[in-house]
C-alpha cells in the first residue's frame, strides 16, 4: 500500500506516517536542515527514527553523486522501529542528489526538486543526457519543481548578501516548504537559528527569511493543493527528548561516573564516526569529565588506563581501526585488571573502509582481537537512545570486575535519533568501586572476591599497599612476576572465570515470542534491533508466528540462551557482516543458526528481513511435507 | 586550548604530600631480587635514584613509576613505591593520563632507547610537547639488550649487530636534539658511572614542574660494553666530557684548557683557549627562553662512536604544564557552570512532557494506516 | 646491599675485578682489595672475574669471614 501523496482535493489529508528524505550536496545543509525538521517532530510528539548518510569527505566534488548528502527521518504517530526504507519524499536539491536517491521511491511518491541547479552541464556531471525533469522519467511520481535557489536570492536581496551567500540559505527554503507541507510551525528552528546565528546577523536574517519564505511558498502556491499532518504518537507518558547514539552515549559515561563517584577520564583520538562523544565530553569539564585528546589511538588508551590506574574511571572511544591500533593496550589492561571502558563506534569495512557507514564486522575483534587467551566483556546498545543505559552497564561492569569492556555501537546508531524517554537519574544504581584498603595482613594485588573473582583496586597513595604490577604474567595472590607453568595455567583460566562470572549479574534473555509456540527465532544483536523488529512485526501481521530475541551483553552470552535457541526449529541471526555472532552461537550451542547478512554500510530493510524471514518460514513448512 | 590564568604550582613535587619523617635509601629498596647483567649500568642508576627519593621528602605511597619494556623497564619492580611495567614504548601515554588525573602523585618514567626513541618516539615527543609533568630517565645503552643485541635508534650509523652484519645504514637520533627540537622544558644528561652528577641531574629533574627529560648514558657490559668508554676512561674523561654548569662558561679539558666557543652561524665547537679568545667562551645559559644555544651544545655529542658528549642540564625553563592547565579548565568550567547537575544534563533544553491520557488510548480511526518501512 | 671482597684475595690482589667495576668502587686496602660499600651498586660484575672467588653478596659472605664487611667498609675509606 502506497502512502496517498498524491494530489488529493482536500487541504489536508491525515497520515499515520511519513519518510522523508533531504539531498543534497555535502555543502548544501542537509544535515543540518533534517536534524531541525526531526527536532520539530519531536517537539511536536511524533514518534520518530533518523539516518543521516553523507560522503567521508568533508566537500566532495561539488555536484557528484559522491559529493551527495542525504538525510532521512521517518515520523509517525505510533510507535516505529526503523527510519524507514523507502522515502514518501524526496527532496532533492540537485540533479546529483536526484540520481542517486530518485531509484528509492515507489510510485506514487512526491519528489521536490530545485531546479536552479539542472543546468546542462550539471546534467552531464552525473550522467543524465537529457533533463529527467522534462523527459517524463518522473511521470510516476508527484512531482514539484520549484527554483529554490531564486527564489532564496530573491528573498534576501535586501540583506545585501553576496550571491553565495544568499544562496547557501536554500537548505532553509526547503525545510520551510516541507514544515508547511506537513503542517509543522517553524517557530522551533527561528529560535535556534537566531541563537546558532546570533554573531552574524546577517547570516542569521538570512536563513530565517528563507525558511519563512519557503512555508510561505507552499502556503500560496497552487503546486501544492494539499497539506498533510501526522498525529503526535500515543507513547507512554513522561518527558522525552530526541536524542543521539553519540550523546546518549557520551551522557551515559558522565552518568556512570556520577555514580561510582569516580572522576570520568577520557582518552581519545578524532576519529569518525566516534569523534562526537570527545566533543560532547570535552564539554562536561564540570562535570568532572577529563578530555584527553591524544597523539594516537595507543596513546588514548594508554592514557585512559594510566587514569584508571589512578582510580578514576578510564574510557577511550573509537572506531574499528582505532580498536585495532589499541588492541595491545587493551591486553595489558586484561593483564593488569583495571576498569576501562572501550567504546568502539564501529564503520564500514576493513582498513579505512567505509568511515561513515554502518556495519557491525568488529564483534569477532572485540572478543578475540588480541594476543593470547585474553577475555573481556563485550555490550552493546540496539537504539541510539539506548547507548546511554549500555554505557552505564559497560562502566559497572568495568568497575566492579576490574576489567577492560568494550562498548560496541556503530555509525547508524552514533548518527541516527529517536525520542528517549528521560530517565529519573535518582533512581540509577550506584556503582561501587570498593577500592581496596589497609588490612592487618600483608596487602595482596591479585587475590581475588570469591564470587566475582574481581581483584582489589589499588590506585597510588595508600601507604602500605604500594605494589609493581604490569604486563608480565602475575603470581596467584601476590602479583610477584611469574612465568611457572601451572601459575599461568591458573591464572589464564582465572581471568577467563571471571569473564564468565558477568553472566551471573546479567539479566536472562527476554524473548518476544507473543503466542509461545513459534518455530522460527531471529536473533540478533546492536543496532539491526530496529530493522529486526519492524520485520518481525510485518511477518507477524501476514499472519505468521515468528519470535525475537536481541542479545546485549555479547560476552559472556546470557546463561540461558543455549536454552532458548534450542527451543525454536530455526535460529535466523541477521547481522551487518557476515556472520559473527552466528559463528559464536554455533561454536557456543552447536546449533545450526542461519546466517542472514548485509554489508551495505546501510541499516537492513524491514522489506528485506521480511522476504528473508518468509523464505525461511516457508522453508520450514515445506521441509515438513510429505 | 584556552590558557587559563591561574596561578600554577612551580616544583615538580608541588602538591605531592610530604612525608612526616626523614627516609632513607633503603626503604625505597623492594626487596626484590635484582635481575640486571652483573655490570650493568642500570645498577648505578638504581642507587642513584633510592638515594634521591628520600630526599625529596615525599609519601613514598606517592609516587608512581611507570616503565614500558626493556632492560630499564624493570625498574619500578626494584622500587618501594607504586609502579606499572607496561607495555613496549607507551609508558609516557600511561603516565600521561596519570599524571593528568593525579596532581597528587610524583610520576616517574623509565624507558630506554628503543623503547622511547623508536616504538614509543610518539608518545615521547608529544610527552614533551604538553609539558606534563613527569621526570622521564631515558637510560640510552645505544643498544637493544633484552632482545639480545639488534642496534637501535641511537646506535652510530654503520653498527655491526646481529641484525646488521653489514653495519648498519641509519642515522641515528641525538635524544638532547630531540627533546629541544620537541619544545621539551627540562632536557638534561649524565652518565651511569659518576653518581654524584648523576644525583645532581636527578635533584634537578625532579624539582623541575613539567616534563623532564633526562638522557642516561648507561653501560651495557653484554651487548655495547665500552659504548661511552672515552667518556669513563678516568685518564680520557676530563678531555671528552663536557659539564653544563648554568651562568658558566663552558670550559673542560686537563687544566680547563678547553672551551666551547661559538661560531658566525650560530653553531658552536670546541678549541684550545687562551687569553686571546677567553671572553669567547660561551657562558651556558640553561634558562634561556631561545632553545636555540642549546641545541647548538647538544650538537657537540659525537653521532658515531661516542668521544665527545656535554652533560647537565642543557634547558630548564617554565612553562604551564598540561596537567595543570587541564585541571585549571575543570576549576573554571565549574566556577562558570557549578557542579554539573546530571538531571539537567540528561533533560537538556528541549525535552517535552506526554502526558498520561486521560481515557484508554484509542487509535484514530480517520487516520489512514501503512505498513512500516515499505 | 653490597659486595664483599674476603680472605682469598690476600696477596693476590689480580686487579681483574678493578677492570670491570662500572663505579670504580674497589681500591686497596691492606694486602687485599676491598670495596667501598656506599658506591657499590650491587651489579655483581666482579664477583665471576676474580680468579680466586673472593668476592661474596653481603648476605652470601661465609661466616668466617664475616668480619671482611667490617674490613672492606674501613679500608675502602682511607
Amino acid at each position: 500500500m502506497f502512502m496517498a501523496l498524491s494530489a488529493h482535493v482536500e487541504p489536508s489529508r491525515e497520515l499515520d506516517r511519513v519518510v522523508i528524505r533531504f539531498a543534497g550536496d555535502s555543502g548544501d545543509g542537509m544535515q543540518l536542515t533534517g536534524d531541525r525538521f526531526t527536532q520539530d517532530a519531536a517537539l511536536f510528539g511524533n514518534d520518530l527514527a533518523t539516518l543521516p548518510d553523507f560522503p567521508a569527505e568533508i566537500r566532495a566534488p561539488q555536484g557528484t553523486v559522491l559529493g551527495v548528502s542525504s538525510f532521512q527521518v521517518h515520523i509517525a504517530d505510533h510507535d516505529i522501529l526503523t527510519p524507514g526504507d523507502r522515502p514518501d519524499v524526496l527532496v532533492a536539491m540537485n540533479p546529483a542528489a536526484l540520481k542517486a536517491h530518485v531509484g528509492d521511491l515507489a510510485p506514487g511518491a512526491t519528489l521536490v526538486v530545485d531546479r536552479h541547479d539542472f543546468t546542462p552541464r550539471n546534467l552531464t556531471k552525473v550522467g543524465f543526457a537529457i533533463n529527467p525533469l522534462d523527459d517524463g522519467s518522473l511521470d510516476h511520481l508527484s512531482v514539484h519543481v520549484v527554483d529554490m535557489t531564486t527564489i532564496t536570492v530573491e528573498a534576501v536581496k535586501h540583506l545585501g548578501l553576496s550571491r553565495k551567500d544568499a544562496a547557501r540559505a536554500k537548505n532553509m527554503f526547503a525545510l520551510g516548504l516541507v514544515s508547511w507541507l506537513y503542517g509543522r510551525e517553524v517557530a522551533g528552528t527561528e529560535a535556534f537559528l537566531r541563537q546558532k546565528f546570533a554573531a552574524r546577523p546577517t547570516i542569521r536574517d538570512a536563513n530565517v527569511t528563507a525558511l519563512r519564505a519557503g512555508w510561505s511558498f507552499g502556503e500560496t502556491t497552487e503546486s501544492f493543493a494539499v497539506s498533510y499532518t501526522v498525529k503526535p504518537a500515543e507513547t507512554a507518558p513522561g518527558r522525552y527528548r530526541n536524542i543521539t547514539g553519540n550523546t546518549a552515549l557520551a551522557y551515559g559515561l558522565v552518568a556512570a561516573g556520577r555514580i561510582s563517584g569516580l572522576p570520568v577520564f577520557l582518552g581519545a583520538y578524532p576519529i569518525t564516526p566516534a569523534s562526537d562523544i570527545l566533543h560532547i565530553l570535552s564539554t562536561l569539564k564540570h562535570f568532572g569529565v577529563t578530555t584527553f585528546q591524544a597523539e594516537d589511538e595507543i596513546a588514548a588508551i594508554g592514557a585512559a588506563l594510566g587514569a584508571s590506574y589512578g582510580g578514576s574511571l578510564g574510557v577511550t572511544t573509537t572506531s574499528g581501526p582505532g580498536l585495532a591500533l589499541k588492541a595491545e593496550t587493551v591486553g595489558l589492561a586484561v593483564m593488569l585488571e583495571l576498569p576501562l571502558v572501550i567504546v568502539d563506534v564501529q564503520r564500514g569495512g576493513p582498513s579505512t573502509g567505509l568511515p561513515t557507514k554502518t556495519e557491525q564486522a568488529d564483534l569477532l575483534m572485540a572478543i578475540h582481537g588480541r594476543n593470547g587467551e585474553s577475555p573481556l566483556p563485550v555490550v552493546a546498545p540496539r537504539s541510539p537512545a539506548d547507548c546511554f543505559d549500555a554505557a552505564v552497564e559497560a562502566a559497572r561492569i568495568a568497575i566492579t570486575q576490574r576489567t577492560p569492556v568494550v562498548l560496541l555501537s556503530d555509525g547508524y546508531l552514533a548518527n541516527g535519533s529517536e525520542p528517549w524517554r528521560l530517565p529519573d537519574v535518582s533512581t540509577l544504581e550506584p556503582i561501587e568501586p570498593r577500592f581496596a584498603e589497609l588490612g592487618s595482613e600483608e596487602f595482596q594485588p591479585y587475590a581475588r572476591h570469591p564470587d566475582t573473582l574481581a581483584r582489589p583496586w589499588a590506585p597510588p597513595g595508600i601507604a602500605g599497599l604500594e605494589h609493581r604490577i604490569g604486563g608480565l604474567e602475575k603470581q596467584h595472590l601476590t602479583g610477584d612476576i611469574s612465568y611457572g607453568p601451572d601459575n599461568h595455567d591458573l591464572m589464564t583460566r582465572t581471568r577467563q572465570a571471571k569473564i564468565d562470572a558477568v553472566a551471573i549479574q546479567i539479566a536472562s534473555t527476554e524473548v518476544d515470542d507473543p503466542t509461545g509456540d513459534a518455530r522460527l527465532l531471529v536473533i540478533g544483536w546492536g543496532s539491526t534491533y530496529g530493522p529486526i523488529g519492524a520485520g518481525v512485526r510485518r511477518v507477524r501481521r501476514l499472519g505468521h508466528r515468528v519470535a525475537q530475541v536481541h542479545v546485549r551483553h555479547l560476552n559472556p552470552l546470557p546463561k540461558d540462551l543455549g536454552a532458548v535457541l534450542a527451543r525454536y526449529d530455526r535460529v535466523v541471526c541477521p547481522e551487518m557482516n557476515l556472520g559473527q555472532l552466528a559463528t559464536l552461537l554455533r561454536d557456543r550451542y552447536l546449533v545450526d543458526v542461519q546466517r542472514l547478512t548485509s554489508v551495505r554500510g546501510m541499516p537492513f530493510g524491514a522489506e528485506q528481513l521480511q522476504d528473508e524471514l518468509l523464505a525461511h518460514l516457508d522453508q520450514l513448512t515445506h521441509r515438513e511435507m510429505p | 586550548m584556552t590558557t587559563v590564568d591561574l596561578p600554577m604550582p612551580l616544583l615538580g613535587t608541588d602538591g605531592v604530600p610530604r612525608a612526616s619523617q626523614p627516609q632513607n635509601a633503603k626503604e625505597y629498596a623492594s626487596g626484590q631480587e635484582v635481575r640486571w647483567c652483573p655490570g650493568c649500568g642500570d645498577y648505578s642508576v638504581l642507587k642513584a635514584v633510592q638515594g634521591v627519593l628520600p630526599e625529596l621528602g615525599l609519601r613514598r605511597e606517592n609516587i608512581a613509576f611507570i616503565s614500558g619494556i626493556g632492560c630499564s623497564s624493570r625498574f619500578p619492580y626494584y622500587l618501594e613505591t607504586y609502579g606499572m611495567h607496561s607495555i613496549h614504548g607507551r609508558a609516557p601515554a600511561i603516565a600521561t593520563g596519570l599524571a593528568a588525573s593525579r596532581p597528587d602523585l610524583s610520576v616517574w618514567v623509565v624507558t630506554g632507547d628503543g623503547d622511547a626513541l623508536s616504538i614509543g618516539g610518539n608518545h615521547l615527543i608529544h610527552a614533551m610537547r604538553r609539558n606534563v609533568n613527569l621526570t622521564i630517565l631515558l637510560f640510552n645503552n645505544r643498544i637493544y639488550g633484552l632482545t639480545k643485541g639488534q642496534y637501535s635508534p641511537t646506535s652510530e650509523a654503520g653498527k655491526v649487530t646481529k641484525s646488521t652484519p653489514m653495519g648498519s645504514v641509519d642515522q641515528p637520533f641525538n635524544p638532547v636534539s630531540l627533546a629541544l627540537g620537541a619544545e621539551a622544558t627540562f632536557v638534561a644528561r649524565s652518565i651511569d658511572s659518576d653518581r654524584k652528577h648523576l644525583t645532581g641531574v636527578l635533584r634537578a629533574a625532579a624539582a623541575h614542574r613539567g616534563t623532564a627529560l633526562l638522557e642516561i648514558f648507561q653501560n651495557c657490559p653484554i651487548f655495547n660494553d665500552d659504548a661511552f668508554a672515552a667518556l669513563k676512561d678516568r685518564d680520557q674523561a676530563a678531555e671528552t666530557i663536557v659539564p653544563l654548569v648554568h651562568g658558566e662558561p663552558v670550559r673542560f679539558g686537563v687544566d680547563r684548557r678547553l672551551g666551547v666557543l661559538r661560531r658566525a652561524d650560530g653553531s658552536v665547537h670546541v678549541a684550545p683557549v687562551g687569553p686571546h679568545n677567553e671572553a669567547d667562551v660561551v657562558v651556558h645559559d640553561a634558562h634561556a627562553d631561545d632553545p636555540t644555544a642549546a641545541f647548538a651544545l647538544s650538537r657537540l655529542t659525537s653521532p658515531g662512536q661516542m668521544v665527545c658528549a656535554p652533560i647537565g642540564v642543557f634547558r630548564q625553563v617554565q612553562r604551564p604544564t598540561y596537567d595543570d592547565q587541564a585541571r585549571a579548565q575543570v576549576d573554571v568550567s565549574r566556577d562558570r557552570h557549578g557542579a554539573g547537575d546530571l538531571q539537567d544534563l540528561v533533560d537538556g533544553t528541549d525535552a517535552w512532557t506526554v502526558e498520561p491520557p486521560l481515557t484508554n488510548p484509542t487509535t484514530p480511526a480517520q487516520t489512514v494506516r501503512t505498513e512500516e518501512n515499505r | 646491599m653490597t659486595y664483599v671482597i674476603a680472605q682469598p684475595c690476600i696477596d693476590v690482589m689480580d686487579r681483574s675485578c678493578v677492570d670491570e667495576c662500572p663505579v670504580d668502587c674497589i681500591v686497596e686496602g691492606d694486602r687485599m682489595l676491598v670495596i667501598d660499600p656506599d658506591e657499590c651498586v650491587d651489579c655483581g660484575a666482579c664477583m665471576p672475574v676474580c680468579p680466586v672467588s673472593a668476592i661474596y653478596g653481603e648476605d652470601e659472605l661465609p661466616a668466617e669471614w664475616s668480619s671482611y664487611l667490617e674490613l672492606n667498609a674501613t679500608q675502602s675509606q682511607r
